[in-house]
């Protein structure tokens, strides 16, 4: 498929070191940025869960990793190769981003959308590019896995939230890639979604080993599906670790600015989180 | 890729899964499979041979109808006729050549068909580019103000007369070019900086873009002489009129180049409107792509005004009317754009020349007449949408 170095795979799949991101101009950028001087080391096969109030610098640090957003100051290593050498289409190839919400004017059906997926693996020296009978047959495996199917012919307009987000997914996985980005990625669904996709997501990482990082504002979800929790405030990294200790540590309060009550999960004894009366 | 083992229920807190199962969490079921392989087998997504095909079949159509709007005008030629002159040639005999009806059909009608289709053609690629890129259904050349950028460069070359020709050839295409770039940056400006979602901020900011470069072309020809002014007033209404072989040439070659640079890019605009953030994360290298399909879609429209003047609203029912019929797929959506776009303009200039004849109403005229409307129809559509 595509040209994949051997070695990387011993390297971590993200080494973000010292970045600070801020928008606008330099000047402003510098001034007011949205990520400060934040480091990390993404463990490959680990469920990351990044958490933090509004304006915490969250899905910056998501599109960071995906290079959406090119910070200012500092470096991010995919696999051991600096973002900056490689090419978008070889990070998609690595790397699917499913954004908080997907919103589309055009009338194009699930199949279409799905196959989307494999733009980063066309090969397009000239004209638009068909698929192969190869992309055709991954974006319909990533469709059955995610139970989209059977929607193929209808229109991503006219399908539910929660279909629309699994459409989605599976085009993150049209892209075969090796480490899934998720923007929030059960905010606009209801309860039976929310689950649905929470174990989609915890499947994809027990059976292909995927690294997942996902950005989350329901701090239970976070504590009950990742490894490993990293708490943002004002763009700063305030705590890292085991969801037992930064869902039951001092710093959640600290950090939403806000008395909260923390027992347990009674099925799985994750610490959960709920709001003084 | 790893195929779907399922071992359900490895670590699930919830033991039995309440939740009805996708495919993928239920485990390998044969069932599931087979539907997949059905339902994708149903789906037609796009193949080349459907681009062939109904590229052929448009292609076809758009010869029928050039041949039809041949016979029609102040003097109407037989069918038959028209299918024999056709037949001689453009560089028959002298007899023959000289005969009324040849030169009618060969120095007249030939080239303005064949400027309409080109002219209407290239505004419906580009209204479809440009909804793509702007993630707008209801974004087009004229409505959101990249015409009038052109024709403002173009009047100013005009009207000031600066450096007209080079080599003999006409550079009026250059400067409407440059007006409609410079418009199509500021208007795609004004669409990022609220969002691009905001169908109605960007038609605000068209409109009002309208209104200054109409409000600085009628500047510039108060200060022209009359006689320059009212030339400029008739090429404003939109006019395929009066072209020769040689400008129709040159305007095709202009033409080709941009519809096939827009082409290029379908696969990139399908991406793009999912939205520019989206497209990168899927290996788009956006920043690169846009440039490419501003200077395309400025060349185009550039061309095309310095040619014609301003015509409205083909770039915006025709894309609209193909998505409806063959999907949204722009490797499809801008062939087949381009070409309906181009049987579209045949016929609104067959009838802006015909209708009064011998007077000829301008054909921005009919196409304002018959688009305005269906415009707002789809506006109150959009707006449906939005609330429901």
């Amino acid at each position: 498929m595509s040209e994949r170095p051997e070695t990387p795979n011993r390297q971590p799949p993200f080494v973000v070191d010292a970045v600070t991101f801020g928008f606008g101009r330099k000047e402003t950028a510098e001034q007011s940025p949205v990520l400060k001087n934040v480091s990390l080391t993404i463990a490959s096969g680990e469920v990351l869960g990044i958490l933090g109030p509004n304006g915490s610098g969250k899905s910056t640090l998501l599109k960071v990793l995906m290079r959406i957003l090119v910070p200012q100051q500092g470096r991010v290593k995919l696999f051991g190769h600096a973002h900056d050498a490689v090419s978008q289409a070889e990070i998609s190839r690595r790397v699917a981003f499913v954004p908080q919400e997907t919103q589309q004017a055009f009338p194009f059906t699930i199949s279409e959308m799905v196959l989307m997926g494999r733009y980063p693996h066309h090969n397009r020296t000239w004209g638009p590019g068909w698929e192969s009978s190869e992309d055709r047959a991954v974006a319909m495996q990533a469709m059955s896995d995610l139970g989209v199917s059977h929607l193929g012919g209808r229109l991503i307009t006219n399908v539910s939230g929660g279909e629309r987000q699994r459409a989605v997914i599976a085009r993150a996985l049209a892209q075969e890639p090796e480490i899934l980005l998720l923007d929030e990625p059960t905010a606009f669904l209801d309860l039976h979604h929310q689950l649905e996709i929470a174990r989609i997501i915890r499947r994809l990482n027990q059976e292909r080993g995927l690294t997942v990082v996902l950005v989350s504002h329901d701090l239970n979800l976070a504590s009950q599906y990742c490894d490993r929790l990293l708490l943002l405030r004002e763009g700063e990294i305030v705590a890292m670790g085991s969801p037992e200790e930064v869902i039951a540590g001092e710093s959640l309060e600290r950090v939403y600015d806000c008395p909260v009550l923390v027992d347990r999960h009674p099925q799985s004894g994750q610490p959960r989180v709920t709001l003084p009366v | 890729m790893a195929s779907v083992t399922s071992h359900s229920g490895k670590a699930h807190a919830g033991g039995a899964s309440a939740v009805p199962a996708p495919g993928f969490l239920s485990g390998p079921e044969p069932a599931s499979v087979a539907e997949g392989f059905r339902s994708a087998q149903a789906v037609a997504t796009l193949s080349p041979i459907k681009w062939f095909g109904v590229s052929g079949a448009l292609g076809a159509l758009a010869f029928v109808t050039f041949v039809a709007c041949l016979g029609f005008g102040t003097e109407t030629i037989s069918f038959a006729n028209v299918a024999a002159l056709l037949a001689q040639g453009p560089f028959a005999e002298s007899e023959i050549r000289n005969a009324p009806h040849y030169i009618i059909l060969w120095q007249v009608r030939v080239p303005r068909v064949v400027l309409a289709f080109m002219v209407g053609g290239s505004l419906a690629a580009v209204g479809a580019s440009l909804q793509a890129l702007l993630r707008n259904p209801l974004a087009d050349p004229y409505v959101i103000g990249i015409s009038s950028g052109a024709a403002l460069g173009a009047a100013v070359a005009v009207l000031f007369g600066i450096g007209l020709s080079i080599l003999g050839l006409s550079v009026l295409p250059f400067y409407a070019f440059l007006g409609a770039l410079l418009s199509l940056l500021i208007v795609y400006r004004i669409a990022v900086s609220y969002g691009s979602f905001s169908i109605h901020t960007l038609l605000l900011g068209g409109v009002v873009l309208n209104a200054i470069f109409s409000a600085l072309i009628l500047f510039l020809t108060t200060l022209a002489d009359p006689y320059k002014a009212s030339g400029m007033y008739a090429w404003l209404m939109g006019s395929l009129t009066g072209p020769d072989f040689p400008t129709v040439l040159i305007l095709a070659v202009y033409l080709l180049l941009g519809v096939a640079v827009l082409v290029s890019q379908a696969s990139a605009l399908n991406l793009l409107t999912l939205g520019e953030e989206a497209a990168r994360s899927l290996g788009v290298e956006v920043e690169r792509v846009k440039r490419v399909l501003f200077a395309a879609a400025a060349l185009l429209t550039g061309s095309v005004v310095a040619f014609s003047g301003l015509i409205g609203f083909v770039g915006l029912i025709v894309p609209h009317a193909v998505r409806l019929v063959f999907g949204a797929d722009h490797r499809l959506l801008l062939i087949a754009s381009g070409i309906v776009g181009g049987i579209f303009l045949m016929l609104a200039d067959t009838l802006a020349r015909t209708l009064l004849s011998p007077t000829e109403i301008p054909v921005g005229v009919v196409t304002a007449l018959v688009g305005g409307p269906i415009f707002l129809y789809l506006l109150v559509q959009q707006r449906r949408r939005i609330v429901s």
